[in-house]
């Protein structure tokens, strides 16, 4: 619209670079941290995180961060902690802050400020997380509330973009103007990715341990935050200290960031501030240490199991791992024609041909492929 | 001539009934016959109301609170829709684009709505198809062919802005090429529907033959078009919406003002209802997820024999195809990328609307459960009622709650799950998949459609 007023070279100022807001999300998973014990202890991993938190927060002075807690059995803030208003009241006084870090109270002063509230809070919103969590949480939970956890971290995104946009109403005057136009349909061009570098600067970092075929079962809510994170251009950095995630894999290809299995988990903090600390505008300019083998696998509705090749409802597109009883879809009800079943019918037909060649030739299938092979 | 024949129907009635029906059936018919004039009569004005400060601040917020909210209220019941589409987007750019009822003018700010159309459409049809047609100098011009890849189409369109309307529009030309252009995929599948939308700002059309026949061969090739108009009503516009569409007159629609037209427009978006269950057969296709791999040395692609490094490796007898979507050439398995399922199962598993939460529940939260924005305070009980009766459209305590899980929600955060992550905070977080946490969506969504 400019172009059309002419009023384009007023913008040619260069304007303060937009800050960003880094979003972690923690897997606390007990299970998968006590199998890491030996190499990399959850209080030494978040002492790394702390650290590198610091560091991002002092890349930039606007910079702001937030952790979110990916527990068990539920997702939790770790900082900055919503309910904390009402609870630090009920300790009478202004003494609270002491009583968080009543461990280390000496040297505290010296810090600056926004690292010591960060540390406090995270330290002792993840003690209460631990605590509150009891023995009969875990034996019957291996897996870890990922979706939660993507999904109260992209609400906070949301919430502080719009606020950022509010605060600096001039940068988005365009979308704006057209936003008053568009009247009330505004969502879709807020949330499309417009102009980036004038917005709040926002991305996700996962560091993971848990193994996520336990995760299956979430698979939908997961995949529709990655599909939100795709369409607000909100990149999923996955730092994978153990197992293998393959919906973690796929978060971070679809989303164009930056997916790292550690192979040395002692390590972590040299990976995080050397992989996962510059920001997307710096990202443009850098090699990315980027995964280019992705598991494309997905989660079939009926048994949550993980499959690689499926029977696909052609009404609703969902996935089963084997026809379901009866014929009939389990997620629209609709009928699945028997005489469509043809299609993986038609394997055991095929192969029937070829054990007629095959019994000619008097040998099995895998033995004739290599030949040709080499 | 439509027109005239529903009030001649009034005025039979008025003779036959007694007069309070008659008087609604007037009305009604009335309004029918001024289609979209209706807000010619509403007094936005009337609905503002000073508050207790003298300011109108709070009424202005209510109204952009119950806006936001109205958008939200949709149909959640699952219904079949069609999801595999095959559309054709047409854009006028004749002179008549040039003019300036709309701002700036209707030439560009059609250019930006369709740019914002291609990012909507392939949000909510992963898996279909577009293709953008222009109609100039009577001639129709191909912009850009069909695929299924937004950022061809934004490009193709984005080149148009430094070109000028001119000429006569042929809407003939436009409907002829489009028809090309959906079967130019001889294997457009039978399960996809076949549409063309039309921008259309000008009043006639110069066409080289009788359009009449034209229409009567998309009704044969089932080709829905849907023509969003930007002047007046034009006779063969709507003749032509409604012979396509089986009669329904919805998908001729004229932009009262920009925002109209934009809604007008996104509306297509939104995958059709199928028409019956017969369309499309019903069947269970098997399908593989193959994943992506990167050899260190390139090896031939059994889809062309290309030598390459990446590529995918079909689930069942490891052949590499280059792209996806395929059909594995050795042993005919239909591969697909998971994640185009997965785009669209928002719509198979809606989230439920969150309902308004009265003074009386609030007390509850403090804060929204995902965002952490403070609510306003519980106010004392004998102001409830007062409060109630200012806010229309939107929740008197600012929360909103999602029944599944009984957490409290800000309208920005209600507005984000249900538009763009799909998600409720709430029960995602929530502990225990076996009673409700992370399956109650599913469930949910499978009981109300059974």
């Amino acid at each position: 619209m400019n172009s059309v007023d002419a009023s384009e070279h007023y913008e040619l100022g260069a304007p303060d670079l937009s800050p960003s807001l880094l979003t972690i999300v923690i897997d606390t998973n007990p299970h998968a941290w006590a199998v890491l014990e030996d190499s990399l202890p959850l209080s030494k991993a978040i002492a790394n995180i702390l650290v590198f938190i610091n560091a991002h927060l002092a890349c930039n002075y606007a910079n702001e961060v937030a952790v979110v807690a990916s527990h068990s059995q539920k997702a939790a803030w770790l900082y900055p902690s919503h309910s904390e208003p009402q609870y630090r009241p009920a300790d009478h006084d202004g003494d609270v802050t002491m009583n968080g870090t009543s461990d280390t109270t000496t040297p505290k002063t010296n810090k600056y400020r926004p690292f010591r509230i960060v540390e406090e809070q995270v330290t002792r919103n993840l003690k209460e997380l631990m605590d509150s969590t009891t023995g009969d949480d875990l034996r019957g939970n291996m897996s870890t509330m990922l979706a939660g956890a993507l999904t109260l971290a992209l609400s906070h995104i949301n919430r502080r973009t719009l606020a950022w946009a509010e605060e600096h109403g001039g940068a988005n005057t365009e979308d704006a103007a057209a936003d008053g136009n568009g009247g009330g349909t505004t969502s879709t061009n807020r949330y499309s990715a417009s102009n980036e570098d004038e917005r709040l600067q926002s991305r996700i970092l996962v560091v993971s341990v848990s193994g996520s075929t336990d995760a299956a079962h979430q698979y939908i809510p997961v995949m529709n935050s990655i599909f939100a994170c795709q369409r607000l251009s909100i990149p999923i950095d996955v730092c994978k200290l153990s197992g293998d995630a393959v919906f973690l894999q796929q978060a971070s290809d679809a989303t164009k960031g930056v997916y790292m299995a550690l192979a040395e988990p002692r390590g972590l903090l040299q990976y995080l501030m050397m992989a996962f600390l510059p920001d997307q505008r710096s990202r443009r300019h850098l090699v990315l240490p980027t995964r280019v083998d992705v598991d494309f696998r997905a989660a079939c509705f009926c048994h949550r199991r993980v499959v690689d090749v499926g029977f696909v409802c052609s009404i609703c597109l969902s996935i089963f791992c084997e026809p379901p009883p009866g014929g009939d879809c389990m997620t629209c009800g609709s009928h699945l024609d028997i005489r469509d079943n043809a299609k993986p019918a038609l394997l055991p037909r095929k192969k029937k041909k070829k054990k007629r060649v095959n019994g000619a030739s008097g040998t099995g299938t895998p033995m004739s492929t290599p030949t040709p092979g080499p | 001539m439509a027109d005239s024949d529903e009030e001649y129907v009034g005025e039979v009635t008025e003779d036959e009934d007694d007069l309070q029906v008659t008087r609604g059936d007037n009305s009604r018919a009335r309004r029918k016959q001024r289609g979209g004039a209706e807000w010619e009569l509403s007094r936005t004005w009337e609905t503002l109301v000073e508050g207790a400060d003298g300011t109108i601040n709070s009424t202005v917020e209510g109204l952009l609170e119950a806006g936001k909210r109205k958008r939200l209220l949709k149909d959640t019941t699952p219904l079949q829709r069609g999801i595999i589409r095959h559309l054709i987007l047409i854009l006028d750019l004749s002179q008549s684009m040039s003019e300036k009822d709309l701002r700036p003018t209707r030439y560009l700010l059609t250019l930006r709505y369709a740019q914002e159309f291609v990012r909507e459409f392939f949000e909510q049809n992963p898996i279909s198809q577009l293709g953008v047609l222009g109609l100039r100098d009577g001639l129709a011009l191909r912009v850009s062919a069909m695929s299924g890849n937004p950022t061809e189409h934004l490009t193709a369109i984005q080149t148009l802005k430094t070109q000028d309307p001119k000429g006569l529009p042929s809407l003939q030309n436009g409907l002829e090429m489009a028809r090309g252009a959906l079967f130019e995929f001889s294997h457009t599948p039978s399960h996809g529907t076949r549409e063309v939308l039309f921008i259309y700002g000008s009043l006639l059309s110069s066409d080289p033959g009788d359009i009449h026949r034209t229409i009567d061969t998309l009704i044969s090739d089932k080709i829905r078009v849907g023509i969003v108009g930007l002047g007046a009503q034009v006779a063969i516009c709507r003749e032509l919406c409604t012979k396509t569409n089986g009669g329904d007159e919805t998908a001729y629609g004229v932009a009262l003002n920009e925002q109209h037209f934009r809604e007008l427009m996104m509306d297509v978006t939104t995958p059709p209802a199928a028409y019956s269950q017969k369309e499309s057969a019903s069947s269970l296709l098997m399908m593989g997820f193959p994943s992506r791999t990167v050899e260190s040395s390139p090896s031939l692609c059994a889809c062309h024999s290309k030598p390459s490094r990446g590529g995918y490796l079909c689930s069942r007898c490891n052949s590499k195809v280059c792209s996806l979507p395929a059909e594995c050439p050795s042993c005919g398995l239909t591969l697909i990328l998971s994640t185009h399922l997965a785009r669209s199962y928002h719509h198979l598993f809606p989230l439920i609307n969150w309902v308004e939460v009265p003074w009386r529940r609030a007390s509850r939260s403090s804060a929204c459960f995902a965002c952490g924005l403070s609510f306003p305070s519980v106010p004392p009980e004998d102001h409830w009622q007062t409060a109630e009766n200012q806010t229309k459209g939107m929740s008197v305590s600012s929360r909103y709650e999602c029944t599944a899980c009984h957490n409290h929600f800000c309208i920005d955060c209600d507005l984000f799950a249900h538009e763009v992550v799909h998600n409720c905070p709430g029960c995602q977080s929530r502990s225990n998949p076996l009673h409700s946490g992370a399956r109650s969506q599913t469930s949910g969504g499978v009981d109300t459609m059974v």
